[in-house]
């Protein structure tokens, strides 16, 4: 479904991505796991096709992310942590049905599919209110709604539940399972071990841009002969924090 | 490029913008209502001064003048065909020129009766004070008035000598414009018009220009958006076309709320100056020059306008480079204020800005010089095509659009 390889990003003379590789099947949900600046935001961006890739490629249901942008994107939903990044003055569900319009679904489709989601999320009673009339909460629903309005066989999340409180934090895992319940792909990128063990098929370690191993979660721990994921993420990366 | 996602980004950003107040404030209401009444009030003002000046002329007698003889001649002889001058009684003629009870004082030379007897001339200093506009102004009535009396004692001399006074005006001069009053008015509206559209036009767009990509980059919203399917042109070029449609809501506003401002008070387009211009008409086909050029004008600002969001890393970085890009307007807008249509060199028909306001002068002239004008509609046209170009290029760079 999803597949890197040799992905390299360079930032002049910074190397953000470096020659990373792995592969995603269809309905895996994969955790990058990485502290910050290690390259996990830098990697999703180039699989939204948002940054071209210095070099390697990546390839998702079948299109290349380089020479088939457009053709990825129709299949890709995105979630970003922290803000909702909705439009303060447009309602709910303008923009809800804006990202719809965008991703050429037709008015009635987008209304069915509003109709599913507000159900879905418990919506309905702020559906037509304005997005910067919200609570945090409330926005975070219409972002997940957004995200998926287009019906994506791929959904990338980029540290999702970053600043959240824990309700929020709940909402945005039981997203991510239901996600995966509807048989969609995931990349889930975090620094938070707990979550990436209680979400995650399998995960990939990233460190300075590099992908130090990756596996499922019993693999690491039978690997590296520890329990604690935490242990082992130090292990494989602390020593390399010395300079 | 495709037209479809271009049509609803346009229509997401206009309902968006529509929503903004602050938009709507600075696009429509605030040049809707406050420069014409801006221009109502200065107008008003000027038009009441001016009415002051001229209605309402006091003068006094210095107090070495203030003779009964001296009172005469100046009540019977110099100002006696002047109704709005009116000589007042005064102690201290100094002080009530500082208090403005009076704006003149006139002072006779002391023998000024035996040189007016010799005739010999003989002066009269006329007191005034240079820092009170109505001062000022009077004094030229007030000379006016005095030139007249001289005349006066010119003919009755020559006549007393049995010559005929009009010996002093060997050449009469008559003036006549060759100008129709429709021309002459073109000419007036063609002085400060383009200045205003310029101005318009590259202010009118700044705050959607803000807010579509600088501000959308702050609020995170802009990274969702380029995770959708259309294309980075597709989204710049809607959200060009939303700041080029609010640039011309602002021209609109503004013209509309001008002509409201003439149609209730006509002095409130000249600003009280009192040239009236009544009777100016734009052919149609002036019109619709105007009209392509100043769209043309409004594309090129909305281009650079966006283009410089697109580079700004924030929404104050984004709003100081656009009032640069105001004032860099307005340096070439008043260069030009006083330029006549016949001065303009056909060079200036290609520069951006320039080219604009130069075929303002040219039409409002009443001067179809249709080479001059294509000169200036291909240039704008190149301009827009380069302005457009460079805003695409900035935003599918993701080294400017991700500057942190």
């Amino acid at each position: 479904m999803i597949k890197l390889e040799n992905l390299t990003k360079c930032f002049n003379e910074v190397t953000a991505v470096n020659s990373i590789s792995f592969e995603i099947k269809k309905g895996e949900i994969f955790g990058l796991l990485g502290e910050n600046g290690a390259g996990k935001t830098t990697t999703l961006r180039m699989l939204a096709t948002m940054l071209k890739p210095t070099s390697g490629s990546v390839t998702m249901t079948g299109y290349d992310a380089i020479a088939q942008p457009e053709k990825v994107r129709t299949h890709i939903g995105i979630l970003f942590g922290g803000d909702s990044g909705l439009y303060d003055r447009l309602t709910c569900e303008e923009n809800i049905a804006y990202f719809g319009e965008l991703n050429d679904m037709d008015s009635k489709s987008i209304k069915d599919r509003i109709g599913i989601l507000s159900k879905a999320f418990g919506m309905e009673e702020y559906l037509k209110r304005r997005a910067g009339k919200l609570s945090k909460g409330m926005k975070q629903k219409v972002a997940f709604a957004r995200s998926i309005i287009h019906d994506p066989d791929i959904m990338l999340f980029d540290e999702p539940t970053s600043g959240l409180d824990v309700s929020a934090i709940r909402d945005v895992h039981e997203f991510i399972i239901s996600c995966k319940k509807e048989g969609k792909t995931i990349i889930f990128s975090s620094h938070t071990m707990s979550e990436v063990e209680k979400l995650c098929d399998r995960i990939g370690i990233i460190h300075r841009g590099r992908l130090i191993d990756t596996g499922t979660i019993d693999e690491f721990k039978a690997k590296y002969n520890s329990q604690s994921l935490e242990d082992i993420f130090i292990e494989l990366v602390g020593d390399k924090n010395e300079f | 490029m495709n037209f479809k996602h271009i049509w609803i980004v346009f229509k997401k950003e206009v309902k968006d913008m529509i929503r903004d107040r602050k938009t709507i404030m600075t696009s429509i209401l605030v040049p809707m209502i406050l420069i014409p009444l801006l221009n109502t009030l200065v107008g008003g003002s000027v038009e009441n001064l001016q009415k002051d000046i001229n209605e309402n002329v006091t003068i006094a007698l210095a107090e070495g003048s203030n003779t009964s003889d001296i009172r005469e001649i100046v009540k019977d002889q110099i100002i006696k065909d002047y109704p709005n001058i009116s000589l007042v009684d005064t102690a201290n003629p100094i002080r009530a020129l500082n208090d403005s009870e009076v704006r003149v004082v006139l002072d006779f030379e002391k023998n000024y009766s035996d040189k007016y007897i010799e005739g010999k001339p003989f002066a009269i200093e006329l007191i005034y004070d240079k820092s009170q506009a109505k001062s000022e102004g009077s004094l030229y009535i007030i000379i006016d008035a005095i030139q007249e009396f001289n005349k006066k004692i010119v003919h009755t001399r020559l006549e007393a000598l049995g010559v005929n006074p009009e010996i002093l005006e060997p050449v009469v001069i008559k003036e006549k414009s060759i100008a129709s009053e429709e021309k002459a008015n073109g000419s007036m509206i063609a002085m400060f018009l383009p200045l205003i559209i310029v101005i318009l036009m590259s202010s009118g767009g700044i705050a959607a220009a803000t807010d579509l990509v600088a501000g959308e980059k702050e609020r995170n919203t802009l990274e969702p958006l380029l995770t959708t399917k259309p294309g980075r042109s597709s989204l710049l070029i809607g959200k060009y076309l939303t700041v080029t449609l609010f640039s011309f809501i602002t021209v609109i506003a503004t013209m509309s709320g001008i002509i409201v401002g003439y149609l209730m008070n006509p002095a409130s387009l000249s600003m009280g100056t009192g040239s009236e211009l009544s009777g100016f008409s734009i052919p149609p086909a002036a019109l619709l020059l105007v009209i392509i050029i100043s769209i043309t004008l409004g594309m090129t600002f909305s281009g650079i306008q966006i283009a410089l969001s697109t580079y700004a890393k924030s929404f104050k970085e984004a709003q100081t480079y656009l009032s640069f890009l105001m004032i860099a307007v307005m340096i070439p807008g008043y260069a030009t204020m006083f330029m006549q249509p016949n001065e303009i060199n056909p060079y200036m028909f290609l520069i951006p800005v320039l080219n604009t306001i130069s075929a303002y002068k040219l039409v409002l002239g009443y001067n179809y010089n249709y080479v001059y004008l294509a000169m200036a509609l291909v240039s704008s046209l190149i301009y827009v095509i380069a302005t457009l170009g460079i805003a695409v290029a900035l935003f599918r760079k993701e080294k400017i659009l991700f500057r942190t």
